[in-house]
């Protein structure tokens, strides 16, 4: 073992300049751990577990918003959420309270930020009226200029709310007149019932005085500023917004309409890990956790220091059949997988209970909804008889769900479980975003889960999403003449009585087409601390932190 | 002089591997299937929007004409526009690059540091139970996922313990840090921020040992076993036969010849921690470039993934060009 073992000339001092400097060396790590760790106080669990102070919230969510311009921003939901606080909105939804909780008022949109937002007799000219003397940030005074500034610009960007727009007859620029300073009309193409709700999504508003100094020739709505600088003047103000981490909001003093916000200061702070936004919550470092998945809430309901809010939301589960594709182009194969799906099982297992069993392809609360229209329950020998009907005993396809989607994952595990016992053989294909959007756009999936909720609660827009003729979300390529006729009826029908007699319809025709598998809808579960109080259920699930309060 | 020669040949020889890269990665990426422009649409777009919406990527072009397009970018510094955020590319990578590379940077160096003593120490005692330990401890280190060792240490470092600070972010915000290279230990030593530095140093401890230890194990064994065949050499038994003084057998034989490899492991073990960054930036909440790239390779989002695709290239090529000077330095026989 020649050379393993040291060996030198003289034997080392008992304590050498090298162990000494080791030594040293030694001391110098432990301080500076140490160092770390008393100058992590604010964020280490010693002294960070205060609980929510009265004047400041800090809430946790999923991951940075993408850019701070509306107009241009792709699906992001903490983005969409956080506009939702920070742009000025000139109509909102009321407050409701249903079964205990306190929800957004689909029924009952109500000017915020205006003064008024009301129609002419028929219903085509509607006229929002602004409150005077509102600002933004910079000083600048909010009038009819920049509501018209800012709907130009959402028409030229041709994308979210020219869209939308579309629904309610907005289609040119030309139909946003300014009348006075502080008055702005809405010319639509026909009346439509839809205009409240729609309006509430669409009616945010740009400083347009501070953006036209940032405007160039090729860059003249200035998108570049935009995306990087927070917007003012909305129930929150951005105080500071550090890339990645931390997105500071301070209550606007300045607002002058009903409900202002109840918490001073709310810290929101980016932690992707769903376990470790579960940590800080027992911590008590975040006092609200906004992307904690079911597992994690059903653990923390036995945290002290920690409560779940439970609401009833309109969020969709629902298995898609491309009813142009074999084998769900029969209406018999359809009827068989309905049967075929466990629903109690799927409402047990994948949400612990946790989930509304629904009758129909109308979400449960919207205006219309009819038990009558989903008359399908886990039955295996109704759908090997469906099966029969059909003329087959045996088919097979494949089932798309989004592939970093966990709760998909266990519900089409369990749909092919069941299904298989009936002759439906299901071949599970995860896919990312980008190819689900592409095939979804290219209509060429057989068998999809979707989830997702409604951002009008009524069933013209829902039939205008999903179930006419060229619909971005009827991936399920679905087309009934009749339901067209209905759908185009509806634009023009204002009275709720007679829009309740189309609704029941297309309830039976749906019943009877049977283009989705229906499977529930999952409540909304939120953890907080015991403290944090006065939570409104969002029902275009974009969540009003005004409400919000640091205090029981 | 004669250094300085190679590094500016082997730069010039980076021109045709890094146009190879841009040419497969604009290929690649648009083979993929998949479509950016619905990721960014809202429900109700037309097919009419989703034309102006290409058209304001550049997307409605001949391929042939997008490539020349980026290539000119490229040329003047413009990585082009985000199609998820609408921000300028070359800006998004340069918030975010900083806070990668100073994770990554210090990993490699704590598990270079960690190899090098470890790996001698452990070879000079062979087949002791040291050795054994070490050994044992590598292949630990080498086994474990990093996102389940991230966990595990944020379970016990910050929720057990209270000795580090939430996962959430890479620096206290109340520290009002000045952003000036995105790497908040430089940028808190530059602006003379003691709180801040302290905190950056806080919120590096965890993600840097736990990439740290995901990549010593190789570098540990291919030092130790150097170590071995140096200490089993015929060159060093004489020495230590002549009765040459121990730190002198350390330093002139042993530790010098033993270091040989390392360079060009270490420099592959730098690809590797890069990699390994997007799963230590979610746990940690680091929001570097691993999670920004992968973002914009799940949505397709062209830009940002060739942007992504090109600077992971520049990075290797430059940190082995890095290792053969180094390499150089080390072995004499080496000509460069």
């Amino acid at each position: 073992m020649a050379g393993t073992s040291p060996r030198g000339g003289s034997a080392p001092p008992a304590l050498s300049r090298r162990s000494v400097l080791q030594l040293g060396g030694i001391g110098a790590f432990l301080f500076a751990t140490g160092a770390c760790a008393s100058g992590s106080g604010t964020d280490g669990s010693d002294d960070a577990s205060p609980g929510a102070s009265a004047d400041t919230l800090r809430i946790a969510v999923s991951s940075y918003l993408s850019s701070w311009d509306q107009d241009f921003v792709g699906f992001d939901p903490v983005a969409l959420m956080l506009y939702k606080n920070v742009f000025p909105y000139m109509i909102d939804y009321g407050v409701t309270e249903v079964d205990g909780s306190r929800i957004l008022d689909t029924e009952n949109v109500m000017a915020t930020f205006a003064e008024s937002f009301e129609p002419n007799a028929d219903q085509t000219v509607w006229t929002l009226k602004l409150r005077q003397g509102v600002t933004f940030a910079s000083g600048n005074e909010m009038t009819a200029a920049d509501v018209k500034w800012s709907k130009d610009r959402a028409f030229a960007a041709q994308a979210n709310v020219a869209g939308i727009y579309r629904t309610i007859g907005l289609t040119e620029p030309d139909q946003v007149t300014v009348v006075d300073d502080y008055t702005v009309q809405f010319t639509q193409a026909f009346p439509s019932a839809l205009t409240r709700q729609i309006q509430a999504i669409s009616l945010y508003v740009f400083d347009s005085e501070e953006a036209k100094k940032h405007a160039t020739d090729a860059d003249p709505w200035a998108a570049e500023w935009f995306a990087n600088n927070a917007p003012t003047g909305g129930y929150f103000n951005v105080e500071r917004a550090v890339q990645g981490q931390e997105i500071v909001l301070a209550a606007n003093e300045q607002y002058p309409g009903p409900d202002p916000a109840q918490t001073k200061t709310i810290r929101i702070s980016v932690v992707p890990a769903a376990a470790n936004q579960r940590l800080q919550l027992e911590a008590g470092d975040i006092d609200v956790a906004l992307g904690i998945g079911q597992r994690d809430i059903a653990d923390l309901k036995n945290t002290d220091g920690v409560k779940v809010i439970s609401a009833a939301s309109n969020e969709q589960v629902a298995i898609q059949m491309s009813v142009t594709t074999a084998p769900f182009d029969n209406v018999d194969v359809r009827k068989a997988l309905a049967h075929a799906v466990p629903y109690d099982q799927i409402i047990n297992n994948v949400y612990g209970g946790d989930a509304r069993p629904t009758k129909s392809l109308v979400p449960l609360d919207m205006p219309g909804y009819d038990e009558r229209g989903y008359p399908y329950g886990y039955d295996p020998d109704a759908a090997r008889a469906a099966l029969a009907a059909a003329g087959v005993d045996q088919i097979s396809s494949e089932l798309v769900y989004a592939t970093d989607n966990d709760t998909q994952q266990q519900i089409a595990v369990l749909v092919q479980s069941e299904a298989r016992k009936v002759g439906i053989e299901l071949e599970l294909v995860p896919l990312d975003p980008a190819t689900l959007a592409e095939r979804r756009q290219q209509k060429n999936i057989p068998l999809q889960i979707t989830a997702g909720q409604l951002w009008v609660n009524d069933v013209e827009y829902m039939l205008a999403t999903s179930f006419v003729e060229g619909a971005n979300l009827n991936y399920s390529n679905y087309v009934n003449p009749e339901l067209e006729e209905i759908y185009e009826r509806s634009h023009t029908v204002v009275d709720p009585a007679e829009r309740n007699e189309l609704w029941l319809r297309v309830q039976e025709i749906l019943a009877a087409d049977v283009p989705w598998v229906i499977l529930c809808q999952p409540n909304f579960n939120l953890p907080v601390r015991e403290a944090v109080s006065g939570w409104v259920q969002p029902m275009d699930g974009l969540a009003r932190l005004r409400y919000l309060s640091a205090s029981a | 002089m004669r250094i300085a020669r190679f590094v500016a040949r082997r730069l010039l020889q980076l021109v045709p591997v890094l146009l190879g890269v841009v040419v497969a990665t604009f290929v690649l990426v648009r083979v993929l299937p998949g479509d950016p422009i619905r990721t960014i649409l809202g429900p109700n777009a037309t097919e009419a929007e989703a034309a102006a919406a290409r058209a304001r990527f550049g997307l409605d072009q001949p391929l042939w004409k997008q490539f020349l397009d980026y290539l000119g970018g490229l040329l003047t510094g413009d990585l082009g526009t985000s199609i998820q955020s609408g921000n300028a590319v070359a800006g998004e990578l340069a918030l975010r690059v900083g806070p990668t590379l100073q994770l990554v940077v210090l990993a490699v160096a704590v598990a270079v540091l960690i190899a090098v003593v470890g790996g001698i120490w452990s070879a000079r005692r062979a087949d002791r139970a040291a050795d054994h330990g070490i050994r044992v401890l590598a292949l630990i280190g080498n086994s474990v996922p990093e996102f389940w060792l991230g966990l595990v240490l944020v379970l016990v470092g910050y929720s057990m313990l209270g000795w580090f600070p939430a996962p959430s972010g890479r620096v206290d915000p109340d520290t009002n840090l000045t952003p000036i290279t995105g790497a908040e230990l430089i940028d808190a030593a530059l602006t003379a921020n003691g709180p801040a530095f302290t905190s950056a140093l806080a919120h590096l401890a965890l993600p840097v040992a736990t990439l740290a230890i995901v990549v010593v194990a190789p570098l540990l064994r291919s030092v130790r076993a150097s170590a071995l065949e140096v200490l089993h050499s015929e060159a060093y038994t004489a020495a230590a036969a002549h009765g040459l003084r121990d730190r002198l057998l350390r330093r002139g034989y042993l530790v010098r010849s033993a270091l040989v490899r390392l360079p060009s492991l270490a420099a592959l073990v730098f690809g590797t921690a890069i990699g390994s960054t997007v799963l230590i930036e979610y746990v940690y909440s680091w929001q570097g470039f691993g999670q920004w790239a992968l973002r914009g390779l799940l949505y397709r989002d062209f830009p940002v993934v060739q942007a992504s695709v090109l600077l992971i290239a520049v990075c290797y090529v430059l940190v082995f060009l890095i290792a053969d000077v180094v390499h150089a330095i080390l072995d004499p026989r080496v000509k460069i």
